[in-house]
């Protein structure tokens, strides 16, 4: 069934399908619509879902912990600030392997105060063991629900879907929304293997001393190390029922090209647009489009790069002191390679200035005409 | 018990951080620096009570629905339910510490209600008396002679009781009208203290065919004969015919006798005595009028009592002082002066002080005298002082002559039923501590609710039960997290108009659910009810709990003392001490 729908709604009938039985949430814009669809289906009797209110985001996360520890499968949905304060909790989802499925629509930071898009609340949290993916368009954000809690109860860490604030949140889109069968033969019910049983109590997550907490975190990181193969089973089956893929990473243009435009979330849309315009003026060109950002696809994007010479990076966001995120990630992860091509760094679009196709073909331009970035980081639309 | 499991590493650690065993090889009760313990403590209602009653335990057991036990917890300190849950002035009310919070709990409302609510039960009570024992007679059936010969003979005493009237209950029969307290009621109670072995001969007094010589047969004797005689105003015209004194008269109302009352009554006095009488002379259905030196603030009488006798008809004139009587044709015409408060006297209560000149007269039919009782000593051995007033006692009863102790009105000028009941209950344990040749002032001191003066009996005859530290809990420790505010049952009363018609009993009795629900209002102040809170906040599941019974038993092998359980006990019945080092 195909439906009109906005980026909000798509994350209520991937929640939906997936037959959440706990969602938790406190609203914050842009999420907020997310939390009333939901909440009203429940009201309504028509999702056999619990919802906990609760009075803060990290009271969320805590009540989800409790859920998820129970066996059951939760969702929560979040942004910008509310993510901020639910930090100390999304570190213990993940030290606790707890497969929680979380929205986070992205929006900046304040102050100053700001309601509009930029990358800057998700890639704060890098660092807390959450597996980020995000997504371009609307059906993806539905699909990827749906493999997010794959992929989460396969590798028991927590998977937060990211989509971006107003241009996918409140954008309505077509969509095709699979059929409740469908998703349930893609999506079986979730079975813990660790059930919470009064008659064998156990004791979660308690003190661990530095005789064997090290080695709790090296299980983490090589349960991180298991996602890409994951993640490609999960989406090849997706496939395969569904015929819609998305990859790691995906690229597009010349095979060969030897300037790559590197995007993630929305701006990938604008992008594919400016490298067909500039292919058929014949300009040797592809985007690069970063789905998943942790764990970082190295691997899939050194193979995607073989040959290029350049690659521009827009980043949505600012690591103050570094510039942007995904260009740093990126120089890390291709420091190892024998060929490394000029990375340039572009840092456009904070707090939700537009990227347009004039500000993409502005860093193509400048890309195509050095041979290596001038700056660390190349301003794109800023008013000096 | 189990060991702690070794890993050599990664590969042999579960995937999340879960138990694989127990820990109960790791006695986290060595960590302790501060040890909880279950420490009941005394509840202000008890410790206010003059009988003694334990007034926590009682409704507690009404909020489990065992009202048979709630009346066997009632009858371990009084042998009267009945009468205090009518009669009481109830001090346990307004030491209540509900009434921080909104009102304090209807005690007496839920004492009557045990009381009466066993009076449909077939309440089995075994003879308690038992041959060989020493015998004790005692003089006078009121509230403290019956409270005294009850425990006595629950010591199983033989006790005789002598009584001058023809029908047992002092005070409770002759002084308090029908309308508080219905004879049924006494009658169901003295009935109870009979079946269980104490003698009750009326009709003798001592002094005029009782001596004490008669009374030498026995081991030991308790004289409570009251306070019975008239205090005079000492103005002229006093003495003259148509003149009654307030206790007299309710004596005669109370044995049924006719009396001769004039349209217009005047009452002088402002106690108790006087409010019954003006109450009884409208139920007459004469017009009453009550005549008091001071004002309404300085009345001794008791506030509701005052304000059902308003309701009812009965006329107050406040500072106003009788200096003479003068009758003409049966009509007596009352020469007054009034009054100006000054300053407080030895009572607290301002003085009343005559404004010259403003004499003035009140013409009424009859006169009746109520300004308080004082005691007759014309019988007593040498050896007996009295001071005050009143016979000298120790505190434990003991008058100057050996063997013999006295309580009730006759030895305090707090002559209330409750602090009679008290009375003869500490005669009861001195007694039995002095036939047993033991020290009465350790076991009184064992004995004492708080800091006292009240005595616990149940205490003496059962050291180790229901334990209670002394310390009175305050309302600012009590958890208050865990009380919703809740009004106060009321029970119901006659409507004026139809309580002056007889002397039917005007308050009636709270029905079962209301009661229920009041009792479920209590604190239980520093008295542990099993309500498991301590259960569900100890982090280290150490309040322990059998077959899913609750133990009131902390488990110090892992208790680490972090005093969740104490911060979080609603009624403060968790104490937290140092631990030794």
């Amino acid at each position: 069934m195909k439906k009109v729908i906005t980026g909000n709604q798509a994350v209520a009938y991937g929640v939906i399908l997936s037959r959440v039985e706990v969602v938790s949430a406190y609203p914050i814009t842009p999420q907020t619509t997310i939390v009333e669809e939901l909440s009203e289906l429940i009201a309504n009797g028509r999702l056999q879902t619990r919802f906990l209110k609760v009075e803060s985001e990290h009271s969320a996360m805590a009540a989800l912990i409790g859920a998820s520890t129970g066996g059951v499968r939760c969702f929560t949905a979040t942004s910008s600030h509310g993510l901020a304060y639910m930090h100390e909790m999304l570190h213990w989802a993940s030290g606790a392997r707890l497969p929680i499925v979380m929205v986070n629509v992205n929006r900046a930071i304040g102050p100053p105060w700001n309601i509009w898009s930029d990358q800057s609340d998700s890639l704060s949290q890098r660092d807390t063991g959450w597996i980020q993916l995000y997504c371009e368009n609307n059906q993806e954000v539905l699909d990827t629900i749906l493999q997010a809690y794959r992929i989460a109860e396969t590798v028991r860490l927590p998977v937060m879907v990211v989509l971006d604030a107003f241009v996918l949140s409140h954008t309505s889109e077509p969509v095709e929304i699979p059929s409740m069968e469908e998703a349930e033969a893609f999506l079986p019910p979730y079975c813990s293997p660790y059930p919470l049983d009064p008659q064998e109590p156990k004791s979660f997550s308690v003190i661990t001393t530095p005789e064997y907490f090290f080695e709790f975190r090296y299980k983490i990181q090589k349960a991180m190390e298991e996602v890409p193969e994951v993640c490609q089973q999960v989406e090849e089956e997706f496939y395969s029922r569904f015929k819609r893929r998305y990859g790691a990473v995906e690229k597009y243009g010349d095979e060969q090209a030897e300037v790559l435009l590197l995007t993630s979330g929305t701006v990938t849309s604008t992008s594919r647009i400016v490298v067909k315009k500039w292919r058929e003026e014949g300009v040797n060109i592809a985007g690069l489009k970063i789905k998943r950002f942790r764990p970082f696809p190295a691997k899939e994007i050194g193979e995607a790069i073989k040959g290029a010479k350049k690659l521009a990076v827009i980043d949505r966001n600012l690591s103050a002191g570094v510039g942007g995120i995904f260009a740093q990630e990126l120089r890390a992860a291709l420091y190892s390679q024998e060929e490394r091509p000029a990375i340039f760094g572009f840092v456009s679009g904070l707090g939700g200035r537009d990227i347009t196709p004039e500000l993409l073909e502005e860093a193509i331009q400048y890309t195509l005409v050095h041979s290596q970035p001038k700056e660390e980081i190349l301003w794109l639309g800023l008013k000096r | 018990m189990s060991k702690p499991i070794q890993f050599k590493g990664a590969s042999e650690m579960p995937e999340i951080p879960i138990s694989l065993g127990f820990m109960d090889w790791n006695k986290t009760g060595a960590w302790r620096a501060q040890r909880p313990y279950y420490l009941d403590k005394t509840p202000p209602c008890n410790a206010s009570c003059p009988v003694g009653n334990d007034i926590v335990s009682f409704i507690q057991k009404i909020v489990e629905e065992d009202l048979d036990g709630a009346w066997r917890v009632l009858r371990e300190e009084n042998p009267f339910p009945g009468v205090c849950g009518r009669v009481c002035f109830h001090p346990c009310e307004s030491q209540c510490n509900r009434s921080f919070l909104d009102e304090p709990i209807a005690i007496h409302a839920l004492e009557r209600f045990v009381a009466d609510f066993s009076e449909g039960q077939d309440q089995k009570v075994k003879r308690e008396v038992e041959k060989g024992k020493e015998r004790i007679a005692i003089i006078g059936s009121g509230p403290a002679g019956l409270s005294c010969a009850y425990h006595l003979a629950r010591l199983h005493y033989p006790v005789t009781v002598f009584e001058s009237f023809p029908l047992p209950g002092g005070m409770l029969r002759m002084g308090i009208p029908s309308y508080r307290l219905p004879r049924e009621v006494l009658e169901r109670e003295i009935a109870l203290i009979e079946s269980i072995g104490v003698d009750i001969r009326t009709g003798i007094a001592l002094g005029q065919n009782l001596t004490w010589q008669d009374l030498k047969n026995y081991s030991a004797i308790f004289i409570a004969t009251g306070a019975h005689l008239g205090r005079p105003l000492g103005i002229p015209g006093e003495k003259r015919r148509g003149v009654f004194q307030g206790l007299e008269f309710l004596k005669r109302v109370n044995s049924g006798k006719k009396i001769e009352l004039g349209e217009k009554v005047g009452i002088i006095g402002g106690g108790n005595t006087a409010i019954d009488v003006a109450r009884s002379v409208i139920r007459l259905g004469k017009k009453a009028i009550l005549l008091y030196r001071r004002s309404k603030e300085e009345m001794p009488a008791f506030e509701e009592e005052v304000s059902e006798a308003l309701e009812e008809g009965v006329k107050i004139r406040y500072l106003v002082n009788p200096i003479r009587i003068r009758s003409k044709d049966g009509l007596k015409r009352l020469e007054c002066l009034r009054m100006k408060l000054g300053e407080k006297d030895e009572t607290g209560r301002r003085k009343p002080i005559p404004i010259p000149n403003s004499n003035f007269f009140i013409e009424v039919d009859s006169l009746i005298i109520a300004a308080g009782e004082e005691i007759e000593f014309s019988y007593f051995p040498k050896g007996m002082e009295r001071k005050g007033g009143i016979l000298l006692t120790q505190r434990d009863g003991s008058t100057g002559v050996k063997g013999v102790f006295a309580g009730g009105d006759l030895t305090s000028t707090q002559r209330t039923v409750a602090h009679a009941i008290g009375s003869g209950k500490k005669a009861a344990l001195a007694m039995d501590c002095y036939f047993k040749e033991k020290d009465s002032e350790e076991a009184f001191r064992r004995a004492l609710i708080g800091e006292g003066p009240s005595i616990s009996i149940f205490r003496y005859l059962h050291p180790d039960e229901r334990r209670m530290d002394s310390h009175i809990v305050r309302f600012e420790e009590l958890n208050l997290d865990y009380f919703e505010r809740a009004s106060r049952q009321k029970e119901t009363k006659l409507p004026p108009k139809v309580r002056v018609k007889d002397f039917r009993e005007v308050t009636s009795t709270l029905p079962s659910s209301l009661a229920i629900e009041e009792a479920g209002r209590c604190f239980s102040c520093g008295t542990c009810n099993g309500c498991e809170t301590c259960y569900v906040f100890c982090p280290d599941a150490s309040i322990l709990k059998r077959e899913e019974v609750f133990l009131r038993e902390i488990d110090y092998d892992f208790c680490k003392g972090c005093g969740i359980c104490f911060a979080e006990c609603p009624r403060g019945a968790i104490t937290l001490k140092e631990e030794a080092r």
